[in-house]
């Protein structure tokens, strides 16, 4: 027949997870100014937290009673705090701490809500009835209370931080997850597989949860970006990790004390946070840009 | 309506018992018991069960749980551990601020985002990208300060540099001029990221109505671009950015327990974070169960003005 | 109506108009080089498919483009004045007080939070100079000419408290109540169902023509054109490729794609047996440079000097002119018809085996504790073996539910469906009927998999056969639905309902959404695999035409029961129930001179709401001839056994 116009594939569509990242690794992605931004500054931080061990800078717990209070300079470029620590390297490994919390909090908050959401959203009745009731009621907390409640009662220290974050998550990703599901439950697509009597497995694992992945992997590293935030607020608050570990939020309620005399303790590390805030917003954004094509005009 | 409200009040006691028995059950997971993770290692074994007793903690599981229900519905709130103190009068105290700058907060945010996000969506509909490119990346950016960051910047900079605001100091609530002062700080630092936050979300929502198709009707009536502005995309506009304010109340509620710690202002969250620290469970579980309280009501009151606003729902 | 003959002084005058959008991938003209001029008084159709141009060209006209779109070039001059040099503010004055506009979308051109006073009186009051208790009047006068009962008590009402077709009639009101030289109406009763479209259709001629204003109707539609237009303006790729009296365009078409596209059309004479003209290929990509004439590869005249020079419009007659570098388009030596016009199969005969069978069908939705919506009231219809049922009617007849109901996507409330054999189905929106993430050959090969039919590579292999049997080539096994257009994503779809050899394939208006020269190659397709393979259809359309070229046999549903059924000529040429014949005189035919001749009085109403019926005869409340015993007693459908059934008391 005539009406074939043989032209060539422009893209490729790979499924879920290698969509997401296909979409920052294609050269298209790389081009995407957000996502280039977004690389620009999340880039130098991995390296620099990955190399500080090897840095030719103080150990993060190490004291130096002679360089006290030391504004950034060459040899302290974020300066040093009341005891000589160099504040530099603590933050590089408060950032690794960031980068767990974040990175765990996600991955607990993305698979918990996948499995939770599609169940409620693809069986629907009692299922549905039950989840969404305790999410409603999750929900009725404001993020960051609940967060501290829950610490209150786990304790202080990475996991009970990690638990804490990820339950405050869990119900936005179940409810986001569940609407995905109910608009795609009603897609034709859906209703062709059921003509041939396709199995509900088939449904789910083949038509349903694929086109689910991209999206919330997006709403994954706001969620990362959001649990860097908590945990640095609950650290401040000294309820989350507790000196002399260092961590973001806590060496900031460090220097809170030594505001007028020494501004940096507080200030550069406050930096650091919003800098891998704003990286990983940009790249969230850049990634669902190139993976919506609507957004693309 | 009334029938709609009844409904949804229903709804909200639901949630409301539901947040209860999620905080009764939650405490009652810490290992060992409430009296014995609050004594520490300060009182021998006599005493810490005196401290049980007086908690109720040897009671069934169920009479505490009834017990616990019926003293939040009588609002016999009891006393905190260290200073014997009925929590219900600390709250009674803590609460107006919180809330004054709660809502200063709001109507100071609202006030400033609402111009900025239309003027934004308007100058994206007419393709001047590059001012709407840099008001959206601004707030962003503005958006994802962590806020005590910029508590400590501000004080930094207005209260310690150049001395405009008090950092410390008595609230006396008869001394308007003086509370406004010294919340002023407070409510600027949580009104950054509401403000970021909400001109987004204006933009968004009056881009999107710019696109619609009445829009484009009233231009092809004749009218000028600022009462289509004014007369069609913000009033359509306003019922989502009213959703997003209400919803927004539970990130305030936690600004504000950062922004009561750094300028130390005597409200829930100071309460909160002492509550914490003396180990007091009682008081804890009261203020989470209150804050959430504050939250689920602000959001049903939210959900009424929207549904009574909106002609388009029926009753 | 007193209409009055046109006065032959020009409104408007367009000249070289250029549109341009910016995009990311570069700029797209979207029109390019548009001149033409409407004379007082005069309705002049503009004509073309999605992405002609002709819905951009006329929102330059009023500088109502929305970024990124741009008026770059040329004259807009309305009663000599040029509106693309006018400034904002002259602009204003322009708009709504001497050109009216009426778009497509009734449902979301009115403001959803105003009531409609408040929408109409202001500019009234503006524009005529008038206080607010005259305004008023004057716009409770315009609803009530439009056809809005009780306009004093609807006048305060919300948008959303009217159905389309009622908000249709708002908008022209509004368009007309500021008395403007120039309607605009843009594809104003696309969205609309047949028999309102004839209501609003009529309503818009005749009320311009009582004010004496011109129009510029946009459409797809040739049907419509033939109804009412003097003069038609065919666009095709950003440029107008013909122009001229409306007689003269339908009678002699100079211009190889309006010769195609007026052969597209089934039409009521056509034998089954034909296979329909098509046209080949697509629409060129607008993002593209267009060299040369943007239809030759399309065309079966085209020669080398199409290829380098673009064609301009040139004198082919009095006021009729066309693009095209031939001098008659395609002849019948170079005819667009397809070389195997007639198909060779022998035609259709019954060996009366059913292969599905519905017995008084029921289908109830309870939308809440309170409301049910009665979807399917007790339909009885057979389908024999290779056989095509065609199930017309409007939204809301419940025709796309009795599909559902076929193919087992929802549970009856009673009555009982036989099938022998599997029953497949082709959607509507070709767009939301793939997974996105699936590629073309997994698509198709889904149905085989999930019933674990033949190993890998007996199924790669069913899979060439079925993408070749559809018309597609081997390559489109890789792609995703996504890097097709709709026409190849609808040929996909048949192919995958054709996959686990159906014994009924079920097409819920599987053509609604092509453009027209894509609709023929789909008919056409669908029609032939009938021939080919002896597979019953059911086919549900709420297109005519199309429903009477590929059907036996015909149903007519209206509110959730079948009123009559029928063979397809049979049902057309004698139409029994007063719905069928209001439905097929609504229905647009594309020849001026049919048109002139057929009555213009439309059905009158709208469809009675699904929530609560009435005890009698569901058309009482819209029928020409319904009396007392219609409101008490309803009337039934004759036993299966009669070749030709109608519900009605009245039938002849």
């Amino acid at each position: 027949m005539a009406d074939i116009t043989l032209a060539p594939p422009t893209t490729t569509r790979k499924t879920g997870f290698k969509d997401f990242f296909a979409a920052i690794g294609r050269h298209r992605g790389l081009r995407h100014p957000k996502i280039r931004l977004a690389l620009l500054i999340l880039v130098p931080i991995l390296v620099l937290t990955a190399l500080a061990p090897v840095l030719p800078i103080q150990k993060p717990l190490e004291t130096n009673l002679r360089a006290m209070m030391q504004v950034p300079s060459i040899e302290h470029p974020f300066g040093t705090d009341k005891m000589g620590r160099d504040i530099l390297s603590r933050t590089l490994a408060g950032v690794q701490i960031s980068l767990v919390v974040g990175f765990s909090v996600a991955m607990i908050a993305l698979m918990s809500g996948m499995v939770l959401g599609t169940l409620a959203g693809f069986y629907g009745g009692m299922i549905d009835r039950a989840v969404m009731t305790v999410v409603d009621i999750f929900l009725a907390f404001p993020s960051l209370l609940l967060a501290i409640g829950l610490v209150s009662v786990m304790g202080t220290g990475l996991v009970p931080v990690i638990l804490a974050i990820s339950l405050a998550d869990v119900p936005r990703f179940i409810r986001l997850q569940r609407s995905q599901v109910l608009s795609l439950r009603s897609r034709a697509f859906i209703d062709a597989a059921r003509t041939i009597n396709a199995p509900q497995s088939w449904l789910m694992t083949r038509h349903i949860v694929p086109n689910t992945i991209a999206p919330m992997l997006v709403a994954g590293s706001i969620a990362a970006a959001n649990a860097i935030l908590i945990e640095a607020s609950l650290s401040f608050l000294g309820l989350g990790i507790m000196p002399p570990q260092p961590s973001l939020g806590n060496i900031v309620r460090d220097g809170q004390t030594y505001l007028e005399q020494a501004w940096w303790i507080s200030t550069l590390p406050g930096v650091v946070i919003l800098l891998i805030a704003v990286g990983l917003h940009f790249l969230s954004d850049g990634v669902r840009e190139l993976l919506d094509p609507r957004s693309r005009q | 309506m009334a029938e709609y409200a009844t409904k949804k009040l229903a709804q909200m006691l639901i949630t409301v018992l539901g947040v209860i028995t999620l905080v009764f059950f939650t405490l009652r997971l810490i290992p060992g018991d409430a009296a014995s993770a609050m004594a520490g290692d300060t009182l021998s074994g006599e005493a810490l069960q005196r401290l049980r007793e007086q908690m109720g903690l040897d009671e069934p599981l169920f009479a505490q749980y009834f017990g616990f229900l019926l003293d939040i519905a009588t609002l016999n709130l009891g006393e905190t551990i260290t200073t014997r103190v009925p929590i219900a009068e600390l709250i009674l105290r803590a609460m107006p601020i919180t809330l004054t700058i709660a809502l200063g907060t709001i109507v100071l945010s609202v006030l400033i985002s609402i111009p900025l996000g239309t003027l934004a969506a308007y100058m994206a509909h007419k393709g001047k990208r590059w001012l709407d490119n840099a008001l959206t990346g601004t707030a962003m950016v503005v958006d994802l300060m962590p806020s005590f960051w910029t508590a400590l910047v501000l004080l930094l900079i207005f209260s310690l540099a150049l001395g405009w605001f008090p950092a410390s100091g008595q609230l006396n609530w008869s001394n308007p001029g003086g509370v406004a002062l010294r919340l002023a700080l407070p409510i600027i630092v949580l009104s950054l990221s509401q403000v970021a936050m909400l001109a987004r979300i204006t933009r968004t929502a009056v881009l999107e109505v710019l696109n619609e198709d009445y829009v484009r009707t009233a231009r092809s009536l004749g009218w000028s671009e600022l009462r289509v502005l004014f007369r069609h995309a913000l009033k359509n506009a306003a019922l989502p950015v009213a959703t997003i304010v209400g919803l927004s109340f539970g990130n305030l509620l936690g600004g504000t327990v950062i922004v009561e710690f750094i300028f130390t202002i005597p409200g829930l969250g100071n309460l909160l974070i002492a509550g914490i620290n003396s180990r007091d469970y009682q008081l804890v579980q009261t203020l989470i169960v209150l804050y959430a309280l504050i939250f689920v009501v602000i959001n049903f009151a939210t959900d009424l003005v929207y549904k009574a606003l909106d002609p388009r729902v029926q009753f | 109506m007193n209409y009055q003959a046109p006065v032959r002084t020009t409104l408007l005058e367009v000249r070289d108009l250029r549109t341009e959008f910016q995009t990311p991938s570069g700029t797209v003209t979207a029109v390019d080089g548009v001149s033409f001029s409407v004379e007082r008084g005069e309705r002049v159709a503009v004509v073309g498919e999605s992405g002609s141009g002709k819905s951009a060209m006329a929102m330059s006209i009023l500088r109502l483009l929305a970024w990124p779109g741009r008026l770059a070039a040329g004259e807009v001059r309305l009663d000599g004045r040029d509106i693309a040099r006018l400034s904002e503010g002259q602009l204003n004055a322009v708009r709504g007080r001497l050109v009216g506009t009426v778009f497509q979308d009734p449902m979301s051109s009115l403001d959803p939070v105003m009531r409609i006073s408040k929408q109409m009186i202001e500019p009234i009051m503006r524009n005529l100079k008038l206080n607010r208790q005259e305004a008023r009047d004057e716009a409770v006068k315009w609803l009530g000419k439009v056809g809005i009962p009780e306009p004093e008590r609807r006048i305060e009402a919300f948008p959303f408290e009217m159905s389309g077709g009622m908000r249709q009639r708002v908008m022209i009101a509004m368009a007309l109540s500021c008395q403007p030289r120039l309607v605009i109406a843009d594809e104003p009763t696309t969205a609309l169902d047949v028999t309102i479209q004839a209501q609003i259709v009529e309503v818009l001629k005749n009320l311009t023509a009582e004010a004496g204003a011109a129009m510029l109707f946009i459409t797809h539609d040739l049907g419509l054109v033939a109804r009412f237009a003097h003069k038609v303006a065919v666009m095709y790729a950003g440029r107008i490729v013909e122009f001229g009296r409306v007689e003269d365009i339908f009678a002699r078409p100079a211009h190889p794609y309006t010769q195609s596209l007026l052969g597209t059309i089934p039409s009521t004479e056509m034998l089954k047996s034909e296979r329909l003209p098509q046209i080949p290929g697509l629409p060129p990509d607008m993002r593209k440079p267009i060299v040369g004439c943007a239809f030759r590869e399309r065309c079966g005249a085209a020669h080398d000097r199409c290829a380098v020079e673009p064609p301009v419009l040139s004198e082919r007659g009095p006021d009729h002119s066309a693009a095209c570098w031939t001098d008659k388009g395609l002849t019948d030596s170079i005819s667009l018809k397809p070389k195997s016009s007639a198909r060779t199969n022998k035609p259709f005969e019954p060996d009366g085996s059913v292969v599905v069978e519905l017995n008084a069908l029921w289908k109830q939705f309870n939308v809440s504790r309170k409301t049910t919506v009665r979807a399917v009231n007790g339909v009885n219809l057979r389908v024999h073996k290779g056989e095509t049922l065609g199930i017309v009617g409007e939204s809301g007849c419940g025709k796309s539910t009795v599909a559902r109901l076929l193919l087992g996507l929802e549970k009856p409330t009673s009555g009982d469906i036989f099938i022998s054999g599997l029953a497949q189905m082709v959607f509507q929106d070709p767009s939301a009927s793939f997974n996105p993430k699936m590629r073309i050959g997994d698509i198709v090969a889904e149905p085989l998999v999930v019933k674990s039919r033949g190993a890998k590579l007996e199924r790669d292999e069913a899979v060439r056969r079925l993408i070749g049997q559809v018309g597609l080539d081997a390559s489109f096994i890789e792609r995703y639905p996504h890097q097709l257009s709709g026409g190849q994503r609808q040929r996909v779809a048949v192919a995958r309902a054709l996959a686990l050899n159906p014994s009924v394939v079920v097409a819920d208006e599987p053509t609604s959404a092509l453009d027209v020269s894509v609709r023929a190659q789909i008919i056409n397709l669908l029609a032939d695999l009938k021939h080919d393979l002896g597979i019953s259809f059911v086919f549900i359309s709420h297109d005519l035409l199309t429903v009477r070229y590929i059907s036996d046999r015909i149903a007519v549903m209206y509110l959730g029961e079948v009123v009559e059924y029928g063979a397809a000529e049979e049902v057309f040429a004698d139409p029994r129930h007063p719905y069928t014949k209001a439905l097929i005189d609504a229905v647009p035919v594309p020849d001026p001179v049919i048109e002139s001749r057929r009555s213009s009085v439309p059905l009158e109403g709208e469809l009675p709401s699904p929530l609560n019926l009435p005890r009698g005869c569901a058309f009482a409340s819209r029928c020409p001839i319904a009396t007392d015993l219609c409101r008490a007693e309803k009337p039934t459908l004759p036993t299966h056994e009669l070749s030709r059934q109608v519900a009605c008391h009245y039938a002849v």
